[in-house]
């Protein structure tokens, strides 16, 4: 036996299981996807050659939705990465109560959407809710949060940076914890200012965790689901609906299965479209780095 | 992105003497625990033949689990060979809706007997997931019923469900600043316009706005009341999609230009636009509209809250404008029976004795509960009890059906886009309806060539 | 500056404390609380004496957070001792492929796992919606855990080989206390996702007496149609929010040390 092959088959369970989680749905649905599979034909599954795609290509809905993911998740990812790196910068500095501090920040990260969403909803809530309250304060609005389409989606981005950024900040501390101490100091004796130090010392060295986090969220908000589903169901007229949301709600309320998984097809083609775009760029911006 | 760490080949020396028995045992202990999981979590649906009464599983939305548990009782005192297993199910129709589909979707036929709202009948039916019940229950089952209550139970030639009441938009008004409710929709917004100028109220008229589906059942009143249809039902039938939408007709587009421009005078608050049924509920018992469209749900709600307008309120059908004929969504319940019941007699004879004119009339005693039978409606006594009894008859002999079809929910959905696009954020009547009828079109003429 | 980060960071849940604990007419017009009088338990009695019981939802959450748990860690620290004992081609691949796996968007698999929900009959099944749960966790898992697995000292393994101890005896004496630290942050991070995971819930649980925490939340009907339920929607989220405010508290180190050096080595 060589060496290195029975340890290979430890992982034999849990690949096993990865595989059933993973790859199967991922080949169920694109078999799925080519079958007219609804309502209309009593929920089997009949072959029906590309027709789902070719409906998924002229489905104004569904590049409207893929539309609105990439904004949802460009502009949140971009805002939770800048304020997460100044928690983070924060959550840093020595100080009375730093446990306490990172603990605290940290709280809006574990809960669950679901729960949080709900309590945007009444804070946002349009007469009552605690922010017109605020507003009512200053002699402004009420002003409806929710139910403007121009607007909506900037308050999805809003619940979604304060869950999310709790997280970033924490990847990017681990960044920062990495950092030595001398390298810090000697720059200082240098006589590198705060801005220098962080521009030629801090943001190369946590370029890693920065991209780390910049993929993992942007991949994380592609696919907005509970938050979303939760906080506006979509609406106002459709302003805010994720590309998620409308492949559940194709199969779960529509009950159109074969398009359903199109649509989750569709946007996984998205996904690593997205994905490969921004490894591309990551590259192109590093000329002198290989990346690790 | 990974390090790769050093040092880690010393496991693998050759002639370092792995225990290989003690890990292929792990990998096989863990491998068989993984399908042995899979194997023990696969239950199989044994039906115990034991003797006793026998079982019918319900399920309601929660508040009909309570109003109906008293008489429940009743029913296992008359009934010693019957047991009910109710389940509460969530109070918001949506809600209900994904929580019976996930139910039948895995498959077990976890309910015998379901609460189906009007709108489901179609879909559920073509899903193969009901069982016809004239077989069970006769086909004169809904003979005795008011006209608007037998909407809304057939498809395809079967009945699917028996009506257990017989709900329909209503118009609340206010006694303590009017003396009598408008007759249309243009003395509506003269009277509110009136109302909101002399500072007696903040707004004038509130309802269902929201990108879900009460703002269909809006919808539905308005097109009705401007003398548009949503939905021909084709007679030949098309088969499985039963019909047309017509959404760009003048008409059609009057009515949602009304909507519109009720927000755009001030009359209807923006907030509306992301208002359920709870949402102007609040705003209207709270004292700040003159007129409010909601189920007649609100009326005991108002009665017994005890709030500002507590005992000022009155309620009419919901109007049309000038010349044309008034209609309410009908927003009924009914039972319907699961397919693949194990029990479907007695199932169907729980049906039978929940939509019985007895038991119907002690929910109109007890709960207030718009009844379908024609009977109760001609009751002195139940008059008498419950005032609203006699509007309620008025709007369920007008009521109108929502479209029949197993595609309803997408309709619905692309309308409530629509007409929820239009009322927050602008465009005009005419693109939104003609916009509407477009998508309308392509999911129609995509199903019926499939 | 931190006054004002905490002040972002917790508002929210403090505001969904206070709605948790007012009446619904306070709620809508909060100048009343200056009369007094205006708080209550009701939301609280009212969701715990329903039926199912808030609590059921917890203690349901928990069996699957647990199940999820003990499952994940089962498979993942093999795999990852296993992964990390390989070389090469081998190796990259199968980390390129979990760390694939750890960016997907699990709610892209709800239909597909739905459809195994109904070919295995796992439907409303808590112990078994943590098979799939622990599917989804596994790739951030043996990340986790091979990082910490290749920053033990090797000398370690060899002098225990050479004390005599065996395969079984070195994982038990040697490999998992060294682990621990590791074990404890995967273990709670793994619990966090399970205790919040909503899509897959959603689709494989209908029975009203077997749901989780997030699905029940956003299922929660309103003692009274009236009132829009935001209190009664608060106090769950209270009550379902305790439990990991402790797990948060006790393990904060635990979380913020583990999920930082193991994650992302790079």
């Amino acid at each position: 036996m060589s060496p290195g092959l029975l340890e290979g088959l430890l992982m034999l369970p849990a690949l096993l299981l990865l595989a059933l989680v993973f790859l199967w749905p991922l080949g169920a649905m694109a078999w799925l996807s080519g079958q007219a599979s609804s309502v209309l034909t009593g929920l089997t599954a009949l072959p029906n050659g590309g027709a789902n795609w070719l409906r998924l290509l002229g489905d104004g809905r569904f590049w409207q939705d893929a539309g609105q993911t990439l904004r949802f998740a460009l502009v949140s990812v971009v805002l939770e990465l800048l304020l997460g790196l100044g928690l983070a910068l924060l959550l840093q500095r020595p100080g009375r109560g730093r446990a306490w501090l990172r603990t605290l920040t940290l709280l809006p990260w574990a809960l669950p959407t679901t729960v949080m969403a709900l309590g945007w909803r009444w804070i946002y809530n349009d007469p009552f809710g605690p922010l017109n309250a605020l507003l009512g304060l200053l002699g402004i609005g009420p002003y409806g949060f929710l139910s403007n389409p121009a607007t909506s989606w900037l308050f999805t981005v809003l619940a979604d940076v304060w869950k999310t950024t709790p997280f970033v900040a924490l990847l990017l501390l681990a960044g920062l914890q990495s950092i030595p101490l001398e390298l810090r100091e000697s720059l200082e004796l240098e006589g590198a200012g705060r801005w220098q130090r962080l521009r030629h010392l801090t943001l190369p060295l946590l370029l890693p965790y920065l991209s780390l986090a910049l993929l993992f969220r942007l991949t994380q908000a592609l696919g907005v689901f509970d938050l979303v589903q939760v906080l506006t169901g979509g609406g106002p007229a459709g302003s805010t609906e994720s590309l998620a949301l409308y492949a559940y709600l194709n199969a779960m309320r529509f009950l159109d299965f074969g398009y359903s998984a199109t649509v989750v097809m569709g946007t996984f083609v998205l996904l690593l479209l997205a994905v490969s775009l921004a490894l591309l760029l990551w590259r192109r911006s590093q000329p002198h780095r290989r990346p690790a | 992105m990974l390090r790769q760490a050093p040092g880690h080949a010393a496991g693998n020396r050759p002639g370092n003497r792995q225990p290989q028995a003690g890990v292929l045992l792990l990998v096989a202990v863990l491998t068989l625990l993984l399908i042995a999981l899979l194997g023990i979590a696969q239950r199989h649906g044994v039906a115990p033949a034991a003797a006793g009464p026998v079982p019918v599983r319900l399920l309601m939305p929660a508040p009909f689990v309570d109003a109906t548990a008293p008489l429940l009782k009743t029913f296992h005192r008359s009934h010693p060979n019957l047991r009910l297993e109710v389940t509460r199910g969530p109070l918001d129709t949506e809600a209900m809706s994904d929580l019976a589909i996930g139910a039948l979707l895995l498959g077990e036929t976890p309910y015998d007997v379901m609460l189906v709202d009007v709108t489901w009948t179609a879909r559920y039916a073509a899903a193969g997931w009901l069982t016809p019940l004239e077989p069970l229950l006769g086909n004169d089952a809904l003979e005795g019923m008011v006209p608007g209550a037998r909407l809304g139970n057939h498809f395809d030639g079967h009945l699917w469900r028996m009506p257990f009441n017989g709900d329909t938009g209503l118009l609340y008004w206010r006694t303590d600043l009017m003396d009598k409710p408008p007759a249309d929709t243009a003395e509506l917004e003269e009277i509110a316009g009136r109302l909101q100028r002399e500072g007696l109220v903040r707004w004038g008229y509130v309802w269902q706005g929201r990108q879900y589906e009460g703002l269909s059942c809006v919808m539905l009143e308005v097109l009705n009341g401007f003398g548009a249809y949503w939905w021909r039902p084709s007679a030949e039938g098309v088969a499985p999609v039963a019909g047309q939408t017509d959404l760009a007709s003048p008409g059609a587009i009057r009515a949602a230009a009304w909507l519109q421009g009720l927000i755009r005078q001030g009359i209807t608050p923006q907030a509306v636009a992301n208002a359920a049924e709870n949402e102007t509920l609040q705003l209207f018992a709270a004292g700040e509209a003159a007129f409010m469209r909601n189920w007649p749900y609100a009326w005991r709600e108002i009665e017994n809250g005890g709030g500002p307008v507590t005992g000022h309120v009155g309620v009419t059908p919901v109007l049309a404008a000038p010349g044309q004929q008034t209609g309410g969504t009908l927003g009924t319940w009914g039972f319907s029976l699961i397919a693949g019941s194990p029990h479907p007699r007695e199932a169907a004879e729980v049906i039978r004795w929940l939509t019985a004119p007895d038991t119907q009339r002690q929910l109109v005693m007890a709960q207030g509960y718009a009844p379908t039978w024609s009977a109760l409606y001609d009751d002195p006594e139940l008059a008498r009890l419950q005032p609203l009894l006699a509007v309620q008859r008025r709007a369920l002999e007008e009521a109108l059906v929502r479209p029949l079809t197993p595609l309803y929910a997408q309709l619905s959905d692309l309308l409530q886009r629509q007409v929820n696009g239009l009322i927050s954020g602008g465009g005009s009547a005419p693109a939104a309806m003609a916009e509407a009828q477009r998508r309308s079109s392509v999911l129609l003429d995509a199903a019926s060539t499939s | 500056m931190r006054a004002l980060v905490l002040l972002w960071s917790l508002g929210p849940l403090f505001l969904q404390l206070f709605s948790s604990l007012v009446t619904p007419e306070t709620l809508v017009d909060p100048g009343k609380i200056a009369g007094g009088g205006h708080w209550t338990l009701a939301n609280y009695r009212a969701l715990l004496g329903a039926s199912p019981s808030f609590g059921r939802y917890l203690l349901n959450s928990a069996v699957v957070g647990s199940g999820t748990t003990a499952l994940t860690l089962l498979l993942a620290v093999p795999c990852a001792y296993g992964l990390q004992r390989q070389r090469g081609a081998m190796r990259w691949s199968v980390m390129a492929a979990l760390l694939g796996a750890a960016l997907f968007p699990t709610v892209l698999l709800f239909l597909a796992l739905l459809g195994l929900a109904r070919r295995f009959d796992l439907g409303n099944d808590l112990l078994a919606l943590s098979l799939p749960y622990a599917g989804l966790s596994l790739p951030l898992a043996v990340l986790l855990l091979r990082t910490a697995i290749a920053d033990l000292p090797p000398e370690l393994e060899e002098a225990a080989q050479l004390e005599g101890l065996d395969f079984g005896e070195r994982v038990r004496h040697v490999l998992l206390p060294l682990l621990s630290p590791a074990l404890a942050s995967t273990a709670i991070l793994v619990f966090l996702f399970s205790w919040n995971e909503y899509p897959i819930a959603l689709t494989w649980i209908s029975r009203a007496d077997r749901l989780t925490l997030p699905t029940a939340i956003s299922r929660i009907a309103g003692s009274s149609v009236y009132a829009v339920p935001y209190g009664a929607f608060a106090a769950a989220t209270v009550l379902g929010s305790l439990p990991l405010l402790l797990l948060v508290l006790l393990f904060q180190r635990s979380i913020v040390s583990g999920l930082t050096q193991g994650a992302i080595k790079g």
